[in-house]
C-alpha cells in the first residue's frame, strides 16, 4: 500500500522535462500554476480539513510575498534565504487569524471576521510605504539561489517545482497522520473530538498556522515571479479566485489543490486568445465543474485511481 | 478506597433555572449505574457535567478520589473518562477504522517534527495505532465495515462503533447516552450483553442514561431516578420499581 503510493512521486520526474517544450510565455504560465498550488494547499487544509470557512488566505499570502520582497529589497538577502521567513511568518499571521475561531466564532460571522484581517492588511501594504512601497508597490530584486540567478523562466521552473513538491509531501505526511485525523475531527464534531481527548484549540490554532506557513511560502514565489507587488495583487478578487482554486479542485484534497491550481490558472491564459469572451468562459468554467462535479476535480481522479483518492472530505 | 466516580452535591444552575440541584452519587469499578427520569430530568447536564462538557454551579466531582470538575473536556477524556453521544458522536467524514484512530489519539506517539520528517518511530506508532484499531473493531465483529465511511454504517453498526471508539484507549469509565436509541430489538438485546460484560469482565464503570426501560433494569445493578434535577430514588432495579416517587415522578401525582 505504501509502496505503491510512492509512484504519486514520479509525476514531479515527469514534469522536469516541461520548459523544453514550453515557449517563454507558457513557461511564465506553469510557474504562475506552481505558485497557486502551495496557495491552495494551504487554504484547503483551513476551509477542507479542519473545516472553518475562514477567508484569511489571501493576507498570509501578502504578508509571505512581502517578506521575501522587503527581506530582498532592504536587507539584500538572495530569495532563497527569505522562503522560509516567508512561511514562518504567513504562519504567524495564519495563528493569529485562528483567534476568532478559538474563541467560539463559526461559520458565516468567521468568514465576514477573517475577511477583514485580508483588507486589513492590505491598509498596511498601502500606508507603510517607506517599507513596502505604498499604492505604487515595490520592486523585488532578481531572486536567485545559492548565486544561480534565477533570470529565466525555466530556471524559476525548477526552484518552484523543487519547494512545491516538499510542502506536498509535508502536508500529506502531517494529513495522514493523527494531526490529519483530529483535524478532520473537528470538523465532523468539535465535542466528540474533545471527547477523544483531542485539545481542540491547540489543533485549530496548529491548523491555521501550517495553512499560513505554506501559504506563505506561495508568497514568496510570487514575489519572485512577477518581481512587483502592489496591494492591488491582495484583494478580495484575488481571495475569491483563491476560493475558487480548492472549490474547483476538490475540499479537503492535495490533489485536487494541484488541479485546482491548474485549471483556474491556465485557463484565464487560454481564453486569453478569444478577446472579449474571456470573463465569460471563466465563469462558465467554474459553473460547469461545480454543477457537474461537486466534489471538485480530485473526485474525477479518485475515481480514475484509488491512488488518488486522498480525500479526507468524503461524504 | 476511593470510588471510580464520586458525584458530590452537584449542582448546574442556567440563569435561573436549576437543571442539576444537589445530587450525589457513586460509582464503582464494574458497577453499571443508570440514570433514569422524564425529559428535562437533568440527566444529560449532569452528564455533560461529569464529561466537562457543562461547568457545575456547586459542588465536586471526583474521578478517583481527584476533582475534576475545573478541567475541559479533552482533559477529562484524557483521564479516563470516555462518553458516547445521545444523537451519535462518530465522524461522518471518516470510516469506522479512523474513527477508531480518533479514540485512540492520545495513544499514537508521534511527535509533530518526527512526523514531518517522516521519522521511523512516528511510522511505527501510526502502524501499531492502526493494527490496535482493527483488532478492536474484529472483537465487536465490525472489521467488516472496517473501512467504510461511518455514514454507511447502519445505526446499529454506527452505535457499536462510537462504543468501541469511546473504549479504545480502555477507560476505566464509559458514560453511554441514551445507546439503545433506535436500535431493533434484537440489537439491543445484543448491546445489553456487551454493556454487561464490559462491567463484569474487565471491570468497568457504566452509567447509563436510557429509556429503554426494560434495558435499564436488566443490565444496571443500581438505577438512580431523577425528576426536576433531583435525585428520588437510588437503587437496585427492583427497589427501584417498587418505589412511589418513581411512578409519581413519570406519571405525575396519582
Amino acid at each position: 500500500m505504501r509502496g505503491g503510493r510512492r509512484i504519486v512521486w514520479l509525476i514531479p520526474l515527469l514534469l522536469v522535462p516541461l520548459p523544453l517544450v514550453l515557449d517563454q510565455y507558457q513557461q511564465y504560465v506553469a510557474n504562475l500554476i506552481l505558485v497557486y498550488v502551495p496557495v491552495g494547499v494551504g487554504f484547503n487544509v483551513v476551509v477542507g480539513n479542519l473545516g472553518q470557512l475562514a477567508f484569511s488566505n489571501v493576507a498570509f499570502f501578502g504578508i509571505g510575498a512581502y517578506t521575501a520582497g522587503i527581506l530582498m529589497l532592504k536587507l539584500g538577502l538572495p530569495w532563497w534565504i527569505t522562503v522560509l521567513p516567508a512561511g514562518v511568518m504567513g504562519g504567524i499571521a495564519g495563528a493569529a487569524a485562528s483567534v476568532p475561531a478559538l474563541r467560539g466564532v463559526r461559520l458565516f460571522y468567521l468568514a465576514i471576521m477573517t475577511l477583514a484581517f485580508g483588507e486589513l492588511m492590505r491598509w498596511v501594504y498601502i500606508r507603510w510605504e517607506p517599507v513596502t512601497g505604498g499604492s505604487f508597490g515595490m520592486a523585488v530584486p532578481e531572486a536567485s539561489v545559492l548565486g544561480w540567478a534565477l533570470n529565466v523562466e525555466s530556471r524559476k521552473f525548477y526552484a518552484f517545482l523543487v519547494l512545491v513538491v516538499l510542502v506536498i509531501m509535508l502536508t500529506d505526511r502531517l494529513l495522514r497522520s493523527r494531526f490529519g485525523r483530529a483535524f478532520v475531527a473537528i470538523k465532523g464534531n468539535e465535542e466528540a473530538a474533545a471527547a477523544m481527548g483531542i485539545p481542540t484549540d491547540r489543533y485549530i490554532l496548529l491548523g491555521f498556522a501550517w495553512g499560513g506557513f505554506v501559504v506563505g511560502i506561495a508568497g514568496s514565489m510570487y514575489a519572485a515571479l512577477v518581481g512587483h507587488l502592489s496591494p492591488a495583487s491582495f484583494d478580495l478578487t484575488e481571495l475569491i479566485l483563491q476560493f475558487a482554486i480548492i472549490m474547483v479542485g476538490g475540499l479537503g484534497s492535495l490533489a485536487g489543490s494541484v488541479l485546482g491550481a491548474a485549471l483556474l490558472t491556465a485557463a484565464p491564459e487560454f481564453f486569453r486568445d478569444l478577446p472579449g469572451f474571456e470573463e465569460l468562459l471563466f465563469a462558465v468554467l467554474i459553473i460547469v465543474v461545480i454543477l457537474f462535479l461537486p466534489r471538485g476535480l480530485a473526485s474525477l481522479l479518485a475515481r480514475a485511481h484509488p491512488l488518488f483518492d486522498d480525500r479526507y472530505f468524503r461524504e | 478506597m476511593a470510588a471510580l466516580l464520586e458525584i458530590s452535591d452537584v449542582s448546574v444552575r442556567f440563569g435561573g433555572l436549576t437543571a442539576v440541584d444537589g445530587v450525589s452519587f457513586e460509582v464503582s469499578a464494574g458497577e453499571v449505574c443508570a440514570l433514569i427520569g422524564p425529559n428535562g430530568a437533568g440527566k444529560s447536564t449532569l452528564f455533560n457535567a461529569v464529561a466537562g462538557n457543562v461547568v457545575i454551579s456547586s459542588g465536586r466531582v471526583l474521578l478517583r478520589g481527584a476533582p475534576i470538575q475545573h478541567l475541559t473536556p479533552h482533559e477529562i477524556s484524557a483521564r479516563g473518562v470516555r462518553r458516547t453521544f445521545q444523537n451519535g458522536g462518530l465522524f461522518a467524514h471518516l470510516t469506522a477504522l479512523e474513527n477508531v484512530l480518533v479514540g485512540l489519539h492520545t495513544q499514537v506517539a508521534s511527535g509533530f517534527l518526527g512526523l514531518l520528517c517522516g521519522a521511523e518511530s512516528s511510522r511505527r506508532a501510526e502502524a501499531a495505532a492502526t493494527r490496535r484499531a482493527r483488532e478492536l473493531l474484529a472483537l465487536m465483529e465490525l472489521d467488516q465495515v472496517a473501512d467504510h465511511l461511518a455514514s454507511e454504517l447502519s445505526g446499529g453498526q454506527q452505535r457499536m462503533v462510537e462504543i468501541v471508539r469511546a473504549l479504545a484507549t480502555d477507560p476505566p469509565l464509559l458514560l453511554l447516552d441514551e445507546p439503545a436509541v433506535g436500535l431493533a430489538p434484537p440489537m439491543r438485546d445484543r448491546l445489553g450483553g456487551i454493556i454487561r460484560r464490559l462491567a463484569k469482565e474487565r471491570g468497568l464503570g457504566i452509567v447509563l442514561i436510557e429509556h429503554a426501560i426494560e434495558l435499564v433494569m436488566s443490565v444496571s445493578d443500581r438505577v438512580i431516578v431523577l425528576n426536576y434535577g433531583r435525585k428520588v430514588a437510588d437503587g437496585s432495579p427492583a427497589e427501584v420499581r417498587a418505589d412511589k416517587r418513581v411512578l409519581e415522578a413519570y406519571l405525575g401525582h396519582a
